[in-house]
């Protein structure tokens, strides 16, 4: 609930600024009031430069800003280029590139991003259409329309003429439904110009991005269920018999954590494959490197279901305590909504989740296509967190409750 | 065979075995008798190095163990007091699991896994699951699972409980044949006539205390007054109980009482106490002492307390 809250509660009312990448090329007074009204927006927070490979601050520029979205470092950018006032057939030009790695989190940027634009700059789509105008009937013949209508209006109603010619762009055909012209007309007023960068070719986007998080959830419940059948084992009696023949309890630990494991590749396994053929996801062409992801998540979760195992004190224990942490590590860590909704403070927290770092991977191989090199600081991050996991499972097993 | 010197097991504030010294010889069928809690599976788990002693220590087969030592596990098979099998696989299965704990040859283990249900009976039901089995059904495979290895030592933490006399009885012969082939068998339990039948040396422990320990018939001998005496219970009996008491410990069993007279009472006074209330010499019976006397004899207590 508390995670709900956060996401949806908080939505736009200034907890959690949403991360956009931005470049400003351009030198129009436009372009610098966009900047500074979403420099001071709450619903964004700007992102400007980048570390490069030796930590150095450096500026984005059109090429690394759209290889920063690519990268996955972010998920959208805006751009306002440099001719973004010049083209005389467009009011205003922007730019916006973007990753659709989570629909939810994108819908949501861009419909925030173009509230704000309206909303808080509205000259900037009438001084679009004016633009326009002038554009449709010639530089002559559009003033010398708003002079005739101006005075006109001002006979009428008795306004000075002067006052209607300075920003009134407004023409009959504009009101009237149509023509395929009269849309590219609003349309060219403010040019919003979406480019994809990352995930076009992929046949089933809505699957492939959501079977990571929910192949997680899954295999933390099974993982975790098959770890505290210790309990099971040593209220029957199983474990003391273990016990009695020449096996040591390192033994026991070792065969459960190798069965963990095996059941947890087999089922995330299996999972995939099914996605494969019923939703289309591609797994075949990045196998080896999925199949890497799997391996490191299979081991992971088997390290926190032993964990549970080694902490608790009864089954029940071990499954009311398991179900809160998946639920919560599920929430935090992005299944069930993207991280970059949530506060800053939550996001930093959701990167010692293994919920994380399993779906970063999974989305890198499936969404992104990544080689191993690209992969491995996900692979090494979740073999770390499998280690120091199973190191304090060991220490409590030594004087815990199960042996 | 296994030397058991000075131990003593605490959990928390509990003494679980205070100072217990045993010796059992090889080939012996030796028992272990007590109510419950009184630190008989304490006893087991540190004879299979499940758990340490706090104080002194226990040899086997002239080596001393200690916790985890794998090696003397070898030689011991234990049969523990819960069914630890399990229930939604096969009987064949649970023995082929528990078989393969051993490292042995895989045709050996068959044979032997095909022997040992044949001699409990349950070759026929062997690839059924074993939640179909009977209650004492699952008690022989809980049994057979511990021997697969052919231990000459096994430990049994009463191994019927809950269990139909049938089955009982089947326990009871393939355990005295498992003996008379030459295993050492230790034997716990709180049934008197599973100790009484069964064992031919015994050891009393309550409390975590060795009370005594020796043959059975010199325990009686040493300890107890040579007779008891029997009283039918009827509405008459019951009513004079509290006065009966005055005379000794009073076992109440389901159809009479048995009466443990105490040093120097006598029963002539019994005799004069029951027929002043109408209650003739038909209602008692005098009787050597069960073991249950002498567990009461000895404790103050009943084994069912």
């Amino acid at each position: 609930m508390f995670i709900w809250g956060l996401v949806f509660g908080n939505m736009g009312s200034g907890n959690q600024k949403l991360h956009l990448a931005f470049l400003n090329s351009s030198q129009s007074e436009v372009a610098k009031k966009i900047e500074r009204t979403l420099d001071t927006t709450k619903a964004f927070k700007l992102v400007k430069s980048f570390k490069d490979d030796k930590g150095r601050l450096v500026k984005f520029d059109l090429l690394s800003i759209q290889e920063y979205v690519k990268k996955g470092s972010i998920s959208a950018a805006l751009v306002i280029p440099e001719d973004a006032d010049k083209d005389p057939k467009v009011g205003f030009k922007l730019k916006f590139y973007y990753d659709p790695k989570n629909d939810m989190e994108m819908q949501i940027i861009q419909g925030v991003l173009q509230k704000t634009i309206m909303s808080e700059i509205p000259d900037l789509f009438f001084q679009g259409m004016k633009k326009q105008s002038l554009n449709y009937l010639g530089a002559d013949s559009g003033k010398a329309f708003n002079n005739e209508i101006a005075a006109v209006i001002g006979k009428y109603y008795k306004i000075d003429p002067e006052w209607l010619k300075m920003e009134t762009p407004l023409n009959d055909s504009l009101a009237t439904t149509g023509t395929q012209r009269q849309k590219e007309y609003f349309q060219n007023a403010l040019k919003f110009e979406q480019i994809q960068l990352v995930g076009k070719d992929i046949p089933n986007p809505w699957a492939t991005r959501g079977v990571g998080g929910w192949a997680m959830m899954f295999l933390l419940f099974a993982l975790t269920g098959s770890a505290t059948s210790l309990f099971d084992e040593k209220k029957s009696g199983v474990v003391l018999r273990i016990l009695a023949a020449p096996i040591s309890r390192s033994d026991i630990l070792w065969s459960k954590y190798i069965f963990n494991v095996s059941l947890g590749l087999i089922q995330l396994t299996i999972l995939f494959i099914a996605g494969s053929l019923l939703y289309r996801i591609e797994i075949l062409s990045n196998f080896f490197n999925l199949f890497l992801v799997i391996t490191a998540s299979a081991i992971a979760c088997t390290a926190f279901g032993m964990f549970l195992a080694a902490v608790s004190k009864t089954t029940a224990q071990a499954s009311g305590f398991g179900t809160f942490l998946i639920l919560a590590m599920s929430s935090i860590g992005g299944a069930w909504f993207p991280v970059s909704l949530m506060p800053d403070f939550v996001q930093t927290i959701s990167k010692v989740t293994i919920v994380y770092w399993s779906m970063e991977g999974f989305q890198q191989v499936l969404w992104r296509s990544a080689s191993i090199s690209e992969i491995l600081p996900n692979l090494g991050i979740l073999c770390g967190m499998a280690f120091v996991i199973s190191l304090i499972s060991l220490w409590q097993f030594k004087k815990g409750h199960v042996f | 065979m296994i030397e058991i010197s000075n131990i003593t097991k605490t959990f928390g504030s509990i003494t679980a075995l205070n100072s217990v010294t045993l010796s059992i010889r090889s080939n012996e069928f030796f028992g272990l008798l007590g109510p419950n809690g009184a630190g008989k599976t304490t006893l087991m788990n540190i004879l299979i190095g499940y758990i340490e002693p706090d104080q002194g220590e226990v040899s086997i087969l002239n080596k001393k163990i200690k916790r985890d030592d794998l090696e003397t596990r070898k030689y011991i098979g234990l049969v523990p007091q819960s069914l630890a099998i399990y229930e939604d696989i096969s009987g064949i299965e649970n023995l082929e699991i528990f078989g393969s704990f051993y490292h042995l040859d895989k045709s050996i283990l068959r044979e032997r896994i095909n022997e040992k249900l044949k001699s409990v009976g349950l070759y026929e039901r062997r690839k059924d699951k074993v939640k179909t089995y009977s209650g004492g059904m699952k008690r022989r495979l809980n049994l057979i699972a511990s021997i697969l290895h052919d231990p000459p030592i096994l430990l049994c933490d009463e191994p019927t409980v809950g269990i139909d006399p049938q089955s009982r009885n089947a326990i009871f012969d393939y355990l005295t044949s498992l003996n008379e082939e030459g295993k050492t068998i230790i034997y716990t339990t709180h049934y008197m006539e599973e100790a009484e039948r069964l064992c031919k040396r015994l050891a009393i422990i309550d409390n975590g205390k060795i009370i005594d320990e020796g043959i059975l018939d010199d325990l009686m001998r040493k300890s107890m007054p040579t007779e008891t005496i029997l009283i039918k219970k009827n509405p008459e009996t019951s009513k004079i109980i509290d006065e009966i008491q005055k005379f000794g410990s009073v076992i109440n069993e389901s159809d009479h009482y048995e009466l443990v007279l105490n040093k120097g009472a006598l029963i002539s006074q019994l005799y004069n106490l029951l027929e002043s209330h109408s209650i003739g010499y038909r209602n008692i019976e005098i009787r050597t002492p069960s073991l249950e006397a002498l567990f009461l004899h000895l404790t103050g207590r009943s084994l069912r307390d």
